[in-house]
């Protein structure tokens, strides 16, 4: 019996030959997601704006937060946060949900991901223009620090696809991992400066900064929009770190299982 | 063992090829199974099953090859080994070519989307660029007999015309290597009938096809070798008339 274990180049079209089919999909999902909603593409602005009112409400009118510009520090930081949060919830389903394609066409199943994850950029970038009005009518903006957000923007990309790539796998085997995401991402919107600013953290958990890399990124991209301030914290440099590593254990641990993905979802 | 070098497009060989079954049932699927098991300190041993055993054989390019076997003979497992779908779990599968296959009818239609819109998308899954696509296009509408409703979402569509349109994306990819899964009941008589026509197009085009099936009707009509598949185990390659003898025998000799 020959032991002699077939590589990953089994079928012959290239990475590169994916490209149409990846963006195919990230196009699908855009406009799929608003499709037949009389307010359409309208959402991606309405959706952050109606949390935006909510939080405000709460945190500086209820509960007197005094903080400059709230709700525009709020809408800085909710807009990479929903990319974030949204990312994983689809990015999770992402194998399972593609159950009958995966079952049926052979391609490299990373995409699946990596479309969840692109998708939600896309969705992110398209919001910024409502943001940009926002801080000009206040006078605040990032200047050329804007400079800076492909940065922030390529930090987050890797780290989301990283944990969207882990729970993907977890959750081909063990569907909980969808339902234990909700209360999750609950507690990670809490430990991560979004309603309140990063200063108002108690020095006791000033900790959750260094293990949590959204912490450093959100709070970085509020300074950005807000103050104009170019991204630079040894917060953000020990995030980066995180999200790089993050990513690459996540496309390990991804690729050892993949091949069994057809088997069991 | 001499090992056989392949090179020529549309070549195929499946070597010592085993595959073990992964049954939905002998795995925990949530959570909370897999750490009472670990509780308990029950390890997964479970017997091995195999889907496949030692399974061996080569299509030249340009041949016919029929895969027959009774439902559950392992056909659909080897055609998923064949699509790089899933991965032997001993033994080696070599495909050389681009591989389509008549079993990914639809895959990714939204039926929020129009036909056209669908067409581009299931084009790219199966591997053409935009523009191949757009070449292509025109034709594939044609063969499908929906030019007046390919601007109307596929949800409107019904089963047969969803299907005509699948059908006919899956044909216009051109693949060096056509894999066929009894999907001819696709349509009324008269489509069928084109899509034999097709199908024997590609065959005089020179473009391997792999007919898998139950029935040794189509078979016989669109292959020249065969395979028989029993329970996982290879019983017989060869001719096609050779081989499909000794299956009815064998369905006589069972009393199916």
């Amino acid at each position: 019996m020959p032991l002699s274990f077939p590589d990953a180049s089994l079928t012959t079209r290239p990475w590169l030959a994916y490209r149409e089919m990846f963006l195919g999909l990230v196009e699908r999902e855009v406009r799929a997601r608003y499709r037949g909603s009389f307010l359409g593409f309208l959402w991606s602005l309405l959706n952050p704006l109606l949390l935006m009112g909510i939080y405000s409400l709460v945190f500086a009118v209820v509960m007197r937060i005094q903080v400059p510009h709230y709700a525009l520090m709020l809408f800085a930081g909710l807009l990479p946060w929903t990319w974030f949060s949204t990312s994983l919830a689809n990015g999770t389903a992402s194998i399972t949900a593609n159950a009958n394609l995966i079952k049926k066409v052979y391609f490299p199943l990373e995409i699946l991901p990596l479309v969840s994850v692109s998708t939600n950029w896309v969705n992110f970038l398209f919001s910024l223009p409502v943001l940009g009005l926002f801080l000009a009518w206040e006078g605040l903006g990032p200047g050329w620090a804007i400079l800076s957000l492909p940065l922030l923007m390529a930090l987050q990309f890797l780290l989301t696809l990283g944990v969207s790539l882990i729970l993907a796998t977890l959750n081909a085997f063990y569907k909980d991992v969808e339902q234990l995401l909700g209360p999750v991402l609950m507690a990670w919107f809490y430990i991560t400066p979004v309603v309140y600013p990063l200063s108002m953290l108690p020095a006791d958990y000033a900790w959750l900064v260094h293990v949590n890399p959204m912490a450093p990124l959100v709070s970085a991209y509020q300074d950005l929009f807000l103050k104009g301030q170019w991204p630079g914290s040894p917060a953000l440099a020990l995030a980066a770190i995180e999200a790089i590593v993050i990513a690459l254990l996540g496309l390990i641990f991804f690729r050892r299982r993949k091949f069994i993905f057809a088997e069991v979802v | 063992m001499s090992v056989t070098v392949t090179t020529g497009i549309g070549s195929v060989e499946v070597r010592g090829v085993w595959k073990e079954y992964a049954l939905a049932s002998q795995r925990p699927r949530t959570l909370k199974e897999a750490v009472v098991e670990a509780l308990r300190g029950r390890l997964p041993e479970r017997p091995r099953t195999w889907a496949l055993q030692d399974v061996g054989f080569r299509i030249e390019p340009g041949e016919s090859f029929g895969i027959i076997g009774t439902n559950g003979s392992g056909k659909s497992t080897l055609l998923k080994l064949l699509t790089g779908i899933s991965k032997p779990t001993l033994g080696t599968v070599d495909v050389h070519g681009k591989v389509s296959a008549l079993l990914e009818l639809g895959a990714g239609f939204h039926p929020d989307f129009s036909g056209r819109e669908n067409t581009f998308l299931n084009g790219a899954i199966l591997g053409l660029s935009r523009s191949q696509v757009a070449e292509r296009f025109d034709s594939i509408v044609a063969f499908a007999e929906l030019a007046d409703h390919i601007d109307q979402p596929v949800k409107t569509y019904s089963s047969g015309m969803y299907m005509r349109l699948a059908f006919s994306i899956a044909v216009h990819v051109e693949p060096e290597i056509l894999i066929i899964d009894e999907v001819l009941a696709v349509g009324d008589a008269a489509f069928q009938k084109k899509c034999i026509e097709r199908i024997h197009g590609f065959r005089r085009e020179g473009r391997t096809i792999i007919f898998v099936s139950h029935s040794h009707g189509q078979v016989a009509e669109l292959c020249n070798r065969a395979a028989w598949l029993d329970r996982g185990v290879l019983r017989s390659v060869g001719p096609c008339e050779d081989v499909l003898v000794q299956y009815e025998a064998h369905l006589a000799g069972a009393g199916v």
